[in-house]
Order: structure tokens, then C-alpha cells, then sequence
């Protein structure tokens, strides 16, 4: 009997382990597969990164800490929301003197914020987002101010999709998180 | 909550010019369909390496293969989500962090590389990985690291992986992203710490074959574990090795280990003891790190933004200028009570989940310490399946061609590859 188990070399031994590995390691991959093939979902598990319009506190972050060197963050404008005043929060700085559009009358630092008249007394703003910095001045001035039109909300053409964005990270109100494809756009009107 | 009803302080204006609201259009997009093209491509090209290393056996198809990776992966999908990162993800839910929902493509990009792996070896590692494949491509020198050293090192990703899953299970962090140095290089911006970092490591990539893959990478290390029992694994040669040294010389991640017959100076008696010994202290270690990573929990826990707002909120001298998530909490109306019970409950799961991260630290160092005493017998030079990053570069250095590739019809003996190796050996010493 001992003679017969010497015949049995280190290698063919190794071998047997080896097979032995494998098996308990593929049935571990397929169980861990399963479990998991339970959890994930492939409709309603694709997200996209969103913020919460109703609970961002326009920190200035968004402006900051966007991994692109332009964040994605950009200002939407809800026209059905805006009261298309002349003296706009967004707009004019607080205790502007004349309200004209020199730069130190203007709220916005790169100048993406425009308006036409449309017909006394109304104005229609719109952002342009190429030049929009995702700062957040004209929202806080326009939700301390005025209805609450001007909001920050993620570009999704913009967003890189971070598997963890570094935004929300910092995020002092938690108002990014990822929400569903088929809600990609939390919008403030919802026309 | 705030604004949660809006609030109208002005009337909406009542145009009489006929004034028509404009149509804004957000479009969303098709970021499902460019990550089906991703899991497709994945696939494809993961297969094709296993066909390029236990087929073809061409080191010119894995190079082909690392371009279109660094190209696609990395410059144009701009890394995310990738296998390592999905570590995180999957961890997380796993840990049924609240409500999160695994995305398919997520699970699959976590677990394809793995499952490919157990059948063929790290074929993922070989050029699909942009990380990797950018590494391999700058490589240019194979600076050999000892087996010591490198034994040493490879115990990092392991204490990378413990706190990245002790963090995404806690929903703090997701480490591995956030301490990505080559993400930064894809997108061409980002942290400048992260990107220095990067920078010195395709630095160095260019001496040493691909120190992040070995030293650092997180994934790396389950592939290399799952690779270890691999179906198919990295042959250098289909023929006789002729034990010319020159797969060795060539192994840019020194997987390559030599012959050691009749090299043991020790009696079998000491090194059976020392193997016991190891065995005997793999319980020690295990239990010994997780009491001591459990007895650093609260200083972890730091990493959670509650734990964090907390002790800024309990902290005896406030600083002058308040940060602004002190501000924020006090601004969104978040009650003292619900953040203390978040706190409680986080500091909980820290305690338990730092034991098993340190568990996990513990058994690991153990099973190297194991591993480095077994004695093997080696007649001919042989591939470490689980350092092998399958680039195939030893193929093309083997003397011993393929029948495929015999087609010089060169007649090669040992006295020719000892010529080669004294030349290699003026040049590099």
C-alpha cells in the first residue's frame, strides 16, 4: 500500500490540488455572480448623477470640484417658474445702483446670463452653458430674491459619469446622488 | 427640508404680446448604450488575448490590443466605471448599502475579468486594462526586483483592498477612485497630487514593468489569486525548455521563476518546522490584525461624513469661519437626535467590518509568509501564474519557437543561447 502511494508523484499531487482550486474557485465566481445577479438590475440600475434642486445650498463646490476643468455643473433656468422681472436676483448684483449691463452691475463672473426684452415690464433670461461656470451666484441671488427659476443641475452631456462623483463627495447638503436614467433631468418646472 | 414647496414671490407674468415659453430640450446621452459597447468590447478583446497567448502565442497582437485599450478605455471613455473600481461597487452592494442598485454592466465588468482569468490566465492584465497597457507601452527597460522585495510590495494591494472594501461597505468612500493616478492622465485634468503621481509612475513604468498592476492594484491581486488555479495557463514555450535564462531577463514583472534542483541547503526537517510554524501562526495573525485594525475603528470612521459633521459639531473650540457643512446642517434643518443615531449605527458597522478588513490583512500576510517557506523543485524555468501578466513578451524571447513560428528553419542549441546570453549580459550589467 505504501509502495502504490509513492508511485503518486509531488506533480500528479499539484495537479489534483490545482483541479481541486479551480472548481471551488469557479464555484465560488458562479455563486458570487448569482448572488449579485440578484441584486443588479439592468433597467433601473443605470444611473446618472443629478443634483437635488431642492436641496442644493449653492456652496460653490460645483464650481470647484468637478473633475473637468469646466465643471459640469451648469445653471438651468426654468422659464416657467421665473417672474421675467427687470430688477433680477440672478441677474443684478444685490444694491446695484443702474441697471445696466456693466460688469459690476452683473451678477454672473463670466457674463452667461442674458436677457431680452420682451414686452414691458418682462425680460427672458437665458444661460448661455458654454460660458456658465456652474458657480451658483445667480441661483442663490435668484432663490434669495426672486422665485427660484435659476437652479444648478448636472449637464449630462457634460458628465463624465465618475463611478464616485467627486462633487457629491464634498456635497455639503447631500443633494447629488445618482438617480435613475428615465429621470436624468431633475428639473424645476416641469412643463 | 428646504424649498420644498417653491416659492413664488412673483406672479407669473400674464404676456399680452403672445409671448411664447421656449422649448428647452436636455438631452440625455446614450450612456447605457456606450457601456453594453464597453462590456462587448471587453469581452472581445479578452478573448482575443487568450487566443493571441494559448493560440497564436504573438506578443505583436497583445501590443496591437493594449493601443486600441489605452485609445478606447482610457482616452475615450475616459476610464469609468473599470473592473477595479467595480470592486467598490459590487462591495457595496453587497453590503445592501441602502437601497443601491448594482448595474448589470457594473457586475459584469467586475466579474468577466475574473471568470476570463480562471479559464486563461490575467489576459485582462495583458492589454485590456488601459492602465495596464499603458504601462506596458512605455515600458522599455525590465529592472529586476528581488523575489524578497517584490513579495514584500505585493502585500500592498491587499491592505489597498481591505480599506477600500472597509470604506464602500460603509458607503464612506470609494478610495480606489479617488486615489486613481492614471484617470487623471486619461482626462487629461484633475488633482494635481493624483496626476504627479501618475506621471512618476509611467516614469518609472519605463524601467520597471508595471509597478501599479504589481505593487499597487487591488483588482490585480483577486486575478492573480484566481489566475493561480487558471484552466489554461502562460506556457513560455509548447517545447522543450532549454534553461537559456532568456524568458527571465525578459519578464518585465519577474514572473518568471528559475530552476532550483538540487539549490536547498537546508534539511527537510527545519523547513517542515518552519511551514508548521507559519501554519500554526496564520490563526494569530488573522485574529491579531482584526483586534487591531477593530481598535483604530473610531479614528476610521472619520472617513463618514456623519462621524465627521459630528465631532465638528461636538468639538469644545469651534474655528472662526464655520465649515460649510457645519452651516449646511444647521441651514437644512437636520435634527441633532437623527444625526447621532447615524453616527451610532456607523460607528457599529466600523467596528465590525474593521475586523474583518484587518482579518483579511492578517490571513493574507500569513498565506505569503506560508507560500515563501514551501520548497519547490524546479528543473526548467516556469511561470508564476499569478504574478504573470500574460504580455507574452517571454514567447518572442524563447528560442524554442512555436511550430507555427519555425519557420527560419534555425537549428537552435544551448551553446547558441549561452552566446546570446553573454551578450545580454555585457549589455546590461
Amino acid at each position: 500500500m505504501e509502495k502504490e502511494n509513492r508511485l503518486h508523484s509531488p506533480m500528479e499531487r499539484r495537479e489534483f490540488l490545482r483541479t481541486c482550486g479551480t472548481l471551488i474557485t469557479g464555484g465560488g465566481l458562479a455563486s458570487l455572480g448569482g448572488v449579485l445577479g440578484s441584486k443588479a438590475s439592468a433597467v433601473e440600475g443605470e444611473t446618472m448623477w443629478q443634483i437635488d434642486p431642492e436641496r442644493c445650498l449653492q456652496c460653490g463646490r460645483c464650481e470647484t470640484e468637478c473633475v473637468m476643468r469646466v465643471s459640469a455643473v451648469k445653471c438651468f433656468h426654468a422659464n416657467q417658474v421665473c417672474g421675467y422681472c427687470d430688477l433680477c436676483g440672478g441677474y443684478y448684483r444685490e444694491g446695484v445702483k443702474e441697471l445696466n449691463t456693466a460688469a459690476e452691475n452683473l451678477m454672473c463672473p463670466t457674463g452667461a446670463i442674458t436677457r431680452r426684452f420682451i414686452e414691458e415690464p418682462y425680460f427672458e433670461y437665458t444661460i448661455d452653458e458654454d460660458l456658465c461656470n456652474g458657480c451658483g451666484k445667480c441661483v442663490k441671488g435668484c432663490s434669495s430674491f426672486g422665485n427660484g427659476s435659476l437652479f444648478l443641475q448636472i449637464q449630462q452631456e457634460r458628465c463624465l459619469q465618475c463611478n464616485e462623483c467627486s462633487i457629491a463627495k464634498v456635497c455639503v447638503s447631500g443633494a447629488i446622488q445618482r438617480v435613475p436614467v428615465g429621470t436624468a433631468y431633475k428639473l424645476k418646472d416641469h412643463a | 427640508m428646504r424649498n420644498t414647496v417653491l416659492v413664488a414671490r412673483f406672479p407669473k407674468p400674464d404676456f399680452t404680446s403672445g409671448y411664447q415659453y421656449p422649448d428647452v430640450l436636455h438631452r440625455v446621452p446614450m450612456e447605457t448604450f456606450w457601456s453594453w459597447v464597453d462590456v462587448v468590447l471587453l469581452v472581445g478583446m479578452m478573448g482575443f488575448v487568450a487566443w493571441a497567448i494559448h493560440r497564436r502565442r504573438s506578443r505583436r497582437a497583445i501590443l496591437a490590443v493594449s493601443i486600441v485599450s489605452v485609445l478606447y478605455f482610457g482616452f475615450f471613455r475616459t476610464g469609468c466605471v473599470c473592473s477595479v473600481g467595480s470592486i467598490q461597487n459590487v462591495v457595496l452592494a453587497m453590503a445592501g448599502g441602502d437601497g443601491y442598485r448594482l448595474p448589470l454592466v457594473v457586475l459584469l465588468v467586475f466579474l468577466l475579468p475574473l471568470v476570463f482569468a480562471l479559464l486563461f490566465g490575467r489576459v485582462f492584465c495583458a492589454g485590456v486594462c488601459p492602465i495596464g497597457a499603458l504601462q506596458e507601452l512605455v515600458n522599455v527597460r525590465q529592472w529586476h526586483i528581488s523575489r524578497a522585495v517584490t513579495s514584500a510590495l505585493s502585500f500592498i494591494p491587499w491592505v489597498y483592498l481591505s480599506f477600500a472594501i472597509l470604506y464602500a461597505a460603509t458607503r464612506s468612500q470609494f478610495i480606489i477612485c479617488r486615489f486613481d493616478p492614471f484617470v487623471g492622465i486619461f482626462r487629461m485634468g484633475g488633482d494635481v497630487g493624483m496626476l504627479v503621481f501618475g506621471v512618476l509612475l509611467i516614469v518609472l513604468s519605463v524601467f520597471v514593468g508595471r509597478p501599479f498592476c504589481r505593487f499597487l492594484c487591488p483588482y490585480g491581486a483577486l486575478l492573480g489569486i484566481v489566475s493561480r488555479v487558471a484552466v489554461k495557463r502562460v506556457k513560455i514555450t509548447h517545447r522543450q525548455c532549454i534553461n537559456c535564462r532568456l524568458c527571465h531577463h525578459a519578464c518585465p514583472v519577474d514572473a518568471i521563476r528559475e530552476p532550483c534542483g538540487g539549490k536547498v541547503a537546508e534539511s527537510r526537517t527545519i523547513g517542515t518546522r518552519r511551514v508548521a510554524l507559519y501554519l500554526l501562526l496564520l490563526p494569530l495573525l488573522t485574529v491579531g490584525a482584526a483586534l487591531l485594525l477593530q481598535s483604530q475603528s473610531d479614528t476610521l470612521s472619520m472617513a463618514h461624513r456623519d462621524v465627521w459633521l459630528y465631532t465638528q459639531l461636538r468639538s469644545d473650540n469651534p474655528p472662526a469661519v464655520l465649515p460649510a457643512e457645519v452651516e449646511a446642517f444647521h441651514e437644512m434643518g437636520r435634527s441633532m437626535d437623527e444625526l447621532e443615531a447615524s453616527v451610532v449605527s456607523v460607528k457599529e458597522s466600523y467596528r465590525r467590518l474593521s475586523a474583518w478588513a484587518g482579518a483579511l490583512m492578517g490571513f493574507v500576510l500569513g498565506c505569503k509568509l506560508v507560500r515563501l517557506s514551501l520548497k519547490r523543485t524546479r528543473k526548467t524555468y516556469e511561470v508564476d501564474p499569478s504574478a504573470c501578466v500574460a504580455c507574452g513578451k517571454c514567447f518572442s524571447y524563447c528560442p524554442q519557437k512555436d511550430k507555427a513560428k519555425r519557420s527560419t528553419g534555425q537549428q537552435v542549441n544551448e551553446s547558441m543561447c549561452f552566446i546570446k546570453n553573454s551578450q545580454y549580459e555585457e549589455k546590461h550589467i
